[in-house]
């Protein structure tokens, strides 16, 4: 008589160490994804502590009345409603939207032409020069470069008016007057980024399929259209990175304005950050400052929320 | 039972003992980022004629907050040997925090207050006394003053009563004024020499000025400025206010605060500067459209289109000096600050040299100084006085301000031998601005210091880039200050 020998399967353990150390396909899941979280946790602590933290009582600040000197007085909307009716807020947000909107432009051009150029036309074993090259402003403080940047800009005695000045170009009042101050925060401003935007394009352009290329070659598309047609689709995704992270930083934009011309002639460069600083550290009325924080961080929002829904036409993903 | 022996320690005890601890500490932490001051006299309890603490017994640390850079503090490290041998067991630790200009660094020491880690000593200029001051940050010294009448004798007798009076605040004291700046006239020199002009004379008027600014200001044959006349740095001290003051006006109506007596009395009895002084200095309705001062604004401008004035510049005045020592600027309105600065960017001792500035309706000159103030929140208040009171000596005082960064409080430390390294060759001027100019007298700082800067530097740009005319902004920056002026009466 054969004795049939049944081995029970191996009780599951009570309690969550069971649950956890069950040796099956599930608790080996189970385990795994623990262990994920074990992972994320520092970069999660970090997160919770140092930004989502800080930004849930700048919104609980923005509530509040408070000068530093007393107990904060709770407002309710009080500040938001100032918000709307400050005539400076509107100037502020203006100045910044031009801006964003003339540095995204040039940065976002000349990047990709750098990259282009660099890809198309440097031997590999230069690029890397070239890369570096390019990064080194973006590893310098933004202080620093405006300092220098304001000398160089010097109507009278800047190198820049005086090589201008070579080929017959007239002096320009690059920080003495508004519409050049804001146009030589912006160049300066981007001459320092443009590192970051060119290494997102040199990437992108590195990593294109060689065989399409290859394909559009054969099919006769050069120049012009292999670019348009077949590059800049295929980049798409690169741009649309470069376009969300450069309107997020120039919405932030500060120490260029701040250092070279102190957000003037007159408030021709103030932004919105330099006015939360203002708010903040001048006329120390931090509950108004948190409240513009608030609502910077909403346009910001809807702007990358916009950029995205449009992006969903435009980018190419493989 | 012994907690801590083995044989008595289990871990429910233990956790028990652990539980314990951590909630006192979190109690701890909650009330208050600093140790609990000591119950001791503060400054507004102190009795007068209490004894100081006993130095050698005396245990604890002292943090303060400067003005500058790490060199500036490193620099100031020299102070602490000489305190220590006073006080062997207290450790003072210099924490230098940079800005372009006073209303920075003000900024982030109240940072620093709003994040319950206020220093216990800070360095405070004119520009934010009144800051300080009305807005309960800083202490009261009065009692400590005069509890140590005997030892604070000689430091009065050696300081003008225009510095000390800048830094009362409704009849009370609030810092020892060490260093002080009036902006005088710096002339280069060599410019002026190239233009064939002497060094003016004291009571030289604004003509004069205007004459020789014209003269200095040079083009080349492209139409190219050389050299300009003239140049001045946007901010509230030293700017275009110099030409508002010595033509007789202000930025905002001023009067003397009442009290103070009890300093004049013991301190300044015999002297005839003192005579009339008061307890501070009350800055109430901005007046910034007077005519006074629009003349005086039309005059920067004249000088600006006239290609005899550099354009202003923004920031801590780097820039200008650079001009200055280059030879591409003769004059600028600067203080005793400046000596020093220029012997650092290299210019030879008579390179350089200084008189008062120009006479207009009057020659009186504006002033800022600068000092300690014990912070409300000080951990050791008497021990913070002590400090103070160290600082106020000949002998910190000759480490602080060595190599002319700035002008001296003590009189007695204006010497040729003092300035023999650096220059200027008329020294003298500095503290002879508030000895023969008596009405001369701090720049207007309230407690709203910092944003009515920023509405004065702005309307000032405005008007200096010529987006403005000079009467539009000054018409703009007095709407701007009465509305600052209105949340003021709130």
């Amino acid at each position: 008589m054969t004795t049939v020998r049944v081995t029970a399967a191996p009780a599951r353990q009570a309690g969550p160490r069971g649950w956890l150390m069950e040796d099956s396909l599930a608790g080996m899941a189970r385990r795994r994804a623990l262990l994920g979280y074990v992972f994320l946790l520092p970069t999660l602590l970090g997160i919770l502590i140092f930004t989502a933290g800080p930004v849930i009582v700048s919104l609980g600040l923005s509530l509040f009345e408070w000068n530093v000197f007393d107990p904060p007085v709770f407002m309710a909307l009080d500040n938001y409603q100032r918000f709307f009716s400050d005539s400076r807020i509107l100037t502020g947000f203006t100045n910044t939207a031009k801006m964003v909107s003339l540095a995204v432009v040039i940065e976002m051009i000349l990047a990709f032409a750098l990259a282009l150029g660099v890809q198309r036309t440097v031997r590999p074993a230069l690029r890397y020069f070239f890369r570096s090259a390019y990064f080194l402003p973006l590893l310098t403080s933004a202080a620093t470069i405006s300092i220098v940047m304001a000398y160089m800009f010097h109507s009278q005695f800047g190198v820049i008016n005086y090589y201008l000045g070579l080929v017959g170009v007239p002096r320009i009042p690059w920080l003495e007057q508004a519409q050049w101050a804001l146009i030589s925060v912006v160049l300066v401003y981007v001459w320092h980024r443009l590192g970051f935007t060119f290494i997102v394009f040199s990437g992108g352009l590195g990593n294109l399929p060689k065989e399409i290329l290859e394909a559009a070659d054969v099919d006769g598309a050069t120049g012009w259209r292999r670019l348009w047609y077949i590059v800049l689709p295929m980049l798409s995704p690169s741009i649309l990175f470069a376009a969300v992270t450069a309107i997020i930083s120039g919405l932030q934009i500060f120490d260029e304005p701040f250092v070279m011309v102190k957000g003037g002639p007159g408030d021709a460069t103030r932004t919105v950050v330099m006015l939360i600083y203002e708010s903040a550290f001048k006329n120390i009325e931090l509950g108004y400052a948190a409240a513009i924080a608030a609502m910077l961080f909403v346009v910001i929002l809807l702007v990358t929320v916009i950029q995205f829904r449009i992006s969903k036409a435009l980018v190419f993903y493989q | 039972m012994d907690l801590f022996s083995n044989r008595h320690l289990n871990r429910r005890r233990f956790l028990q003992a652990a539980l314990g601890a951590a909630g006192v500490s979190l109690v701890a932490a909650c009330s208050s980022g600093a140790p609990a001051p000591k119950p001791a006299a503060t400054a507004g309890a102190a009795p007068a004629g209490a004894a100081a603490p006993a130095s050698g017994s005396t245990q604890g640390s002292l943090r303060i907050a400067l003005f500058g850079s790490r060199s500036d503090a490193d620099r100031r490290a020299a102070l602490i040997p000489p305190f220590n041998k006073l006080y062997p067991n207290v450790k003072v630790e210099y924490t230098p925090i940079q800005g372009t200009d006073w209303e920075e660094f003000f900024s982030k020491v109240l940072t620093m207050k709003a994040a319950n880690n206020a220093p216990d000593i800070t360095f405070v200029a004119t520009e934010g006394t009144q800051l300080f001051a009305g807005q309960g940050l800083a202490l009261p010294l009065d009692d400590y003053v005069k509890r140590d009448q005997k030892d604070m004798a000689q430091y009065f007798s050696d300081v003008h009563p225009s510095l000390v009076e800048a830094m009362m605040y409704e009849g009370s004291l609030y810092e020892l004024p060490i260093d002080f700046n009036v902006p005088n006239m710096y002339f280069n020199t060599s410019v002026l020499q190239s233009a064939g002009l002497e060094y003016p004379p004291a009571d030289w008027t604004k003509d004069t000025f205007y004459d020789y600014a014209k003269k200095t200001a040079k083009k080349d044959s492209t139409g190219q400025t050389q050299a300009f006349g003239y140049q001045w740095v946007n901010r509230l001290w030293g700017s275009w206010l110099p030409w508002v003051f010595v033509n007789g006006s202000n930025l905002l109506t001023e009067e003397r605060a009442p009290g103070g007596e009890w300093l004049w009395q013991a301190f300044y009895k015999d002297d005839k500067a003192a005579t009339g002084r008061g307890g501070g200095w009350h800055w109430n309705a901005p007046k910034a459209n007077d005519p006074a001062n629009l003349e005086a604004l039309d005059f920067m401008v004249q000088l600006l289109k006239e290609g005899v004035s550099a354009p202003v510049e923004l920031g801590g005045g780097s820039q200008l000096q650079g001009f200055f020592s280059g030879g591409k600027l003769a004059m600028t309105p600067a203080g005793g600050f400046w000596a020093g600065g220029l012997h650092a960017a290299g210019m030879a001792a008579d390179a350089f040299d200084v008189q008062f500035f120009p006479k207009w309706k009057s020659q009186r000159h504006q002033f800022g100084t600068a000092g300690y103030v014990i912070m409300k929140d000080a951990r050791d208040k008497d021990l913070a006085w002590e400090y103070l009171k160290y600082l106020s000596g000949v002998e910190a005082m000759s480490i602080e301000l060595n190599g002319n960064n700035s002008t001296p409080t003590r009189r007695s430390f204006m010497s040729a031998e003092r300035y023999a390294p650096t220059g200027p060759k008329h020294w003298q001027v500095f503290y002879d601005t508030l000895e023969k100019n008596p009405d001369t007298a701090p720049i207007p700082a309230p407690p709203e210091s910092n944003p009515m800067t920023t509405i004065f530097t702005k309307y000032s740009g405005l008007a200096m880039t010529q987006e403005m005319t000079p009467k539009a902004a000054l018409d703009a920056m007095q709407k701007d200050l009465e509305a600052l002026w209105a949340k003021r009466k709130k």
